[in-house]
């Protein structure tokens, strides 16, 4: 094929310096830092190529980098994840590509792959805005082959041109998203491995790192009733009861299990019947198997298993926003008997640690036989004495428990949680953290509520006998004038949370919160409409679209937008108005032409105006003046340059001269 | 069989004609190898937005999907209302390429069209207007002859390169292809008696006929040297062959094929070295076909042709 040898125009050249970029800027974060050297790298030759400072790069360098950066990439490619392994090794034949390019042909094959990667930094990024900019990433690429083929053209033209050309097809490509059958996965894929989280599956008390200040989302949630009040927002995700002084993790029960052989996992049994609360949860990604749900929780949802302690786990971890039912009974004790290993695990103490601690412990314990009362004067502890909430306290030592205390007196909701679950733990009581979120930004007028990162919080749960598992919360028993930092995850976390950030003037008025609601709702469409599209959405949108959903109206309806589409498209590039698109000035002379012919007088069509001219004064000798006019008229028209008001003046006078001359010839018959 | 077939169903869906725009019916058009690529990759796409269950990747797969059936369009448009009038008949010789002329307007613009007799000599339009462009499409020829240059590809890959549209246009034209030129000492033949008187047998073409001024635009080869070296200015050598008598070319009889052939070339290159000279006039005559002796542009034109398709009415 000869065109395959063509040479790559400078304008292709340039639109590939911005492409180049644009493609991998979304990729940064999968990017190793091997791979964006070499990228660099390629970028900051091909500059130097495309401005002749050097020589393309030879091809046996080309292919070295490449083995070599292949090689690198498989040996850590058990570090960093399959997919992203396989993400890293596009991306540098993408940039090794770039610099290697010599023929149409690798241009062709440079732009693939530009769509190819584009569609990669869709797996974490799902986001309107990210959507947004994608497209205007692929209105790049688009633009980069249309210069291929378009050759010398404005800049702006050529980028308006590709944009125009994706516009024209998003109707369809809509359309295709709306009937298009959605199947499931069809074999297995390797899943990356990084996602933020406010949750951890372990806490460690000296770590502050584990809590996140991220605004992100981490899911939403729709009720089929009432939102459950602001009191009753914990949304339990992990219960972790094994702690060795240092860390908290998850019993070791839960810690081993084979997600590839589900069926294994205990159930809980459903709720008894009671009032119960059914809802939807959209859980964000996050890389995990654990859900979220309140109090004592089940779900009918099929991915879904109910864990013994009425935590959901998901069977695959949560890659993408992952949509599940919950039904919960909200006031309901967890009461399920505890087995001996269970009773054992919630009462363990770590050995030789925090000996003021269980001193303390015991101390209340004479105090306050009962168990309840004994917690309350626990709880109590922590209002009456100088107790700080802070995100940054100061490092505990050995005896972490002690240290905090009785020295710091300072810390986070893991720091209380620990050391009242350890307090109830050495007063003889079983007792464990549950991790989650505590809170909940409910949106009335979209009827949905919002949980973030920045809400994530930990917690105690005590067994109290014929109560079964008691949620306690000791962060919420600080002092309000002992908060030092954002009170984040308690009662109001919205306010203190923007009360922390900068620009509170701005976040306070009325017409920014509105705004961000706005958005928030926007984003909660998106979520739910477009990156949650799935059958049972499909069977809705088509139902309320078509009325009853056959393949007839699907046909149907398919069939009319590719009509609409190609007729919008066929008329905007001009397709649909053939005859018409000749001037006012044209018109009128192929009028006269068309007139003449019919007098028996046929223009040639070689014939130009003045030997055309010259025909007409021939056969009609008696109008020589008034068709000189005429002619005079279409020249100066056609070949001059003339101001404004002399073309206005001009035409009217040419139309004018042009219906009369058709009278004329209409009227008298042509001379010989 | 089957191109004999597909040539007439051509024949009858896109006549011979001087003057042809372009229409659907007309026009085809199928997607390119890397339109194949291109759908290679939307299902690709689907693919791995289907088994990520990741819907944006979905969309992205079927909004590639939809610019491919724009581009359809689009490419179609690119051919759609282009006039394509064959401009005069093209000579050249044997062995040389050919410039068969043309005239392109359209309506709309368009971009980036390909045209060709042969793949291998295509014409490349960067821009059609609807300001009519007179282009050349070259044709390498091998033999003498009436040439019909067959049809006449015009292809466009704009916008995208995902879809092939391409015309086949029979405009309907011949060409002429000369012999080729063979440099001849000898005399070719001697003067068939039924000439009569009136013709003289060939001998020396050219004679010196004296200095003159030369004339700024003439060949440098005229310039006699020698006196500008003796600064005398620059002159130019004149050449005359001796006026009045007309000569005649003729033919030989008993040829085989190859000798034809031959004696084909050098009576072509005859009849052009004769053309140069002024005053010099000449006639034809091959087998049963005479050209009176004349002179002129008009004249070698004549005679070439005549030459060009001595014989070739099997072909």
């Amino acid at each position: 094929m000869s065109e395959a040898t063509d040479n790559i125009s400078r304008h292709t050249l340039s639109w590939l310096l911005l492409c180049n970029i644009a493609v991998l800027l979304p990729l940064i974060d999968k990017a190793a830092v091997a791979t964006l050297g070499i990228c660099g790298i390629c970028f900051v030759w091909r500059i130097g190529i495309y401005f002749g400072r050097v020589a393309k790069p030879p091809r046996w360098l080309v292919t070295t980098l490449a083995i070599a950066a292949g090689s690198t990439l498989l040996l850590v490619s058990r570090e960093i994840g399959m997919l992203n392994a396989l993400i890293n090794l596009l991306i540098l034949g993408y940039a090794l590509k770039y610099i290697e390019m010599r023929e149409r042909r690798d241009i062709l094959a440079i732009v693939l792959a530009g769509y190819f990667l584009i569609a990669l930094a869709f797996i974490d990024k799902q986001g309107i805005s990210d959507a947004l900019l994608s497209l205007l990433v692929c209105a790049i690429n688009t633009a980069t082959l249309l210069s291929v083929y378009r050759g010398q053209q404005a800049w702006l033209l050529q980028g308006r041109q590709a944009l125009i050309l994706m516009l024209q097809s998003l109707p369809l490509a809509v359309a295709l998203f709306v009937i298009l059958p959605r199947l499931s996965p069809l074999w297995l894929v390797p899943q990356s491995k990084s996602a933020t989280t406010g949750l951890s599956d372990q806490l460690r008390i000296g770590d502050i790192t584990q809590l996140t200040r991220s605004q992100a989302l981490a899911f939403r949630v729709t009720f089929d009733g009432k939102a459950p009040a602001a009191p009753q927002r914990y949304w339990r995700a992990m219960v972790l009861s094994d702690y060795d002084g240092q860390t908290w993790q998850q019993a070791a029960d839960v810690r081993d299990i084979n997600w590839y052989r589900p069926y294994a996992i205990k159930e809980a049994l459903a709720p008894t019947t009671g009032a119960t609360l059914n809802y939807t949860v959209i859980a964000e990604r996050s890389s995990q198997h654990w859900l979220f749900a309140l109090d004592r929780a089940t779900s009918s949802t099929r991915a879904v298993k109910n864990l013994t302690d009425y935590r959901l786990v998901a069977l695959k971890p949560v890659e993408q926003q992952f949509q599940y039912q919950v039904q919960s009974q909200l006031d309901a004790a967890l009461d399920d008997p505890l087995s001996a290993s269970t009773l054992r695990e919630n009462l363990a103490i770590p050995q030789d640690r925090n000996p003021q601690t269980l001193a303390l412990a015991q101390q209340l314990k004479a105090q306050y036989p009962e168990p309840r009362q004994r917690l309350a004067a626990m709880m109590q502890l922590f209002n009456q004495q100088p107790f700080y909430y802070t995100l940054s306290p100061q490092p505990l030592g050995q005896n972490q428990l002690d240290d905090f205390l009785f020295s710091t007196r300072q810390g986070f909701c893991v720091h209380y949680a620990s050391a009242f679950t350890m307090l109830a733990r050495a007063s003889g009581l079983p007792a464990r953290i549950v991790a989650g979120y505590q809170g909940g930004i409910y949106n009335a007028s979209a009827g949905y509520m919002s949980v973030y990162q920045y809400m994530a919080h930990a917690w105690a749960e005590v067994w109290l006998d014929g109560q079964g598992w008691v949620r306690y919360d000791p962060t919420a028993m600080i002092a309000p004038e002992r908060i030092e930092q954002g009170f984040d995850s308690l009662f109001s976390p919205e306010e203190s949370y923007l009360a922390d950030a900068s620009f509170s003037a701005i976040r306070n008025s009325s017409w920014f919160n509105a705004l961000r609601q706005q958005f928030a709702n926007l984003d909660y469409y998106w979520t739910v409409w477009v990156l949650g599209f799935n059958e049972q959405r499909q069977q809705q949108l088509l139902a309320k679209l078509l009325g009853e959903v056959t393949p007839l109206r699907i046909a149907l309806f398919m069939i009319s937008v590719i009509t609409i589409v190609l007729l919008v498209i066929a008329w905007s590039t001009g397709l649909l108005r053939l005859p018409s698109r000749q001037s006012v000035v044209d018109r009128h002379f192929n009028a006269v032409a068309k007139a003449s012919a019919k007098a028996g007088i046929k223009r040639e069509l070689a014939m130009g105006p003045m030997d055309f001219t010259a025909l007409l004064q021939h056969h009609w000798p008696q109008y020589h003046a008034q068709l000189d006019d005429w002619n005079n008229c279409y020249l100066q028209l056609k070949y001059q340059s003339l101001s404004t008001n002399e073309l206005k003046a001009i035409t009217l006078k040419f139309t004018n001269k042009s219906k009369e001359i058709i009278k004329i010839i209409s009227r008298d018959p042509a001379a010989n | 069989m089957l191109k004999q077939w597909f040539n007439r169903w051509l024949n009858q869906r896109i006549p011979a004609a001087e003057q042809q725009t372009l229409s659907h019916r007309s026009i085809f058009i199928l997607p390119s190898g890397f339109g194949l690529l291109w759908i290679m990759l939307v299902v690709l796409l689907f693919l791995f937005g289907t088994n990520y269950q990741n819907n944006l990747v979905i969309g992205m797969a079927l909004l590639l999907a939809s610019i491919f059936v724009s581009t359809i369009l689009h490419s179609y448009r690119n051919l759609a209302g282009l006039t394509v009038i064959s401009a005069g008949t093209a000579h050249t010789y044997a062995g040389q390429q050919l410039s068969i002329p043309l005239k392109l307007s359209a309506e709309r613009p368009l971009f980036q069209l390909q045209l060709s007799f042969q793949p291998e000599n295509p014409l490349r339009v960067a821009e059609v207007t609807a300001e009519p462009q007179q282009r050349v499409v070259a044709l390498q020829t091998d033999h003498r002859g009436r040439l019909n240059p067959g049809r006449l590809r015009i292809e466009s890959r704009y916008p995208l390169g995902l879809c092939r549209v391409w015309s086949w246009l029979d405009l309907n034209t011949h060409h002429i292809v000369f012999p080729t030129h063979a440099r001849g000492q000898q005399p070719l033949s001697r003067l068939d008696d039924d000439m009569g008187s009136t013709g003289k047998q060939l001998s020396g073409v050219e004679e010196y006929a004296g200095l003159r001024n030369y004339i700024p635009g003439e060949s440098l080869k005229q310039v006699a040297w020698k006196q500008w070296a003796q600064e005398r200015g620059m002159l130019s050598k004149e050449f005359t062959t001796p006026a009045g008598e007309p000569v005649w070319l003729t033919l030989a009889a008993n040829l085989n094929q190859q000798q034809l052939e031959q004696q084909l070339s050098l009576l072509c290159y005859q009849v052009d070295e004769l053309a140069k000279q002024p005053n010099q006039y000449w006639g034809l005559a091959l087998g049963p076909l005479r050209i009176a002796p004349n002179q002129g542009q008009a004249h070698r034109l004549q005679c070439l042709t005549a030459l060009a398709c001595y014989q070739q009415e099997r072909l």
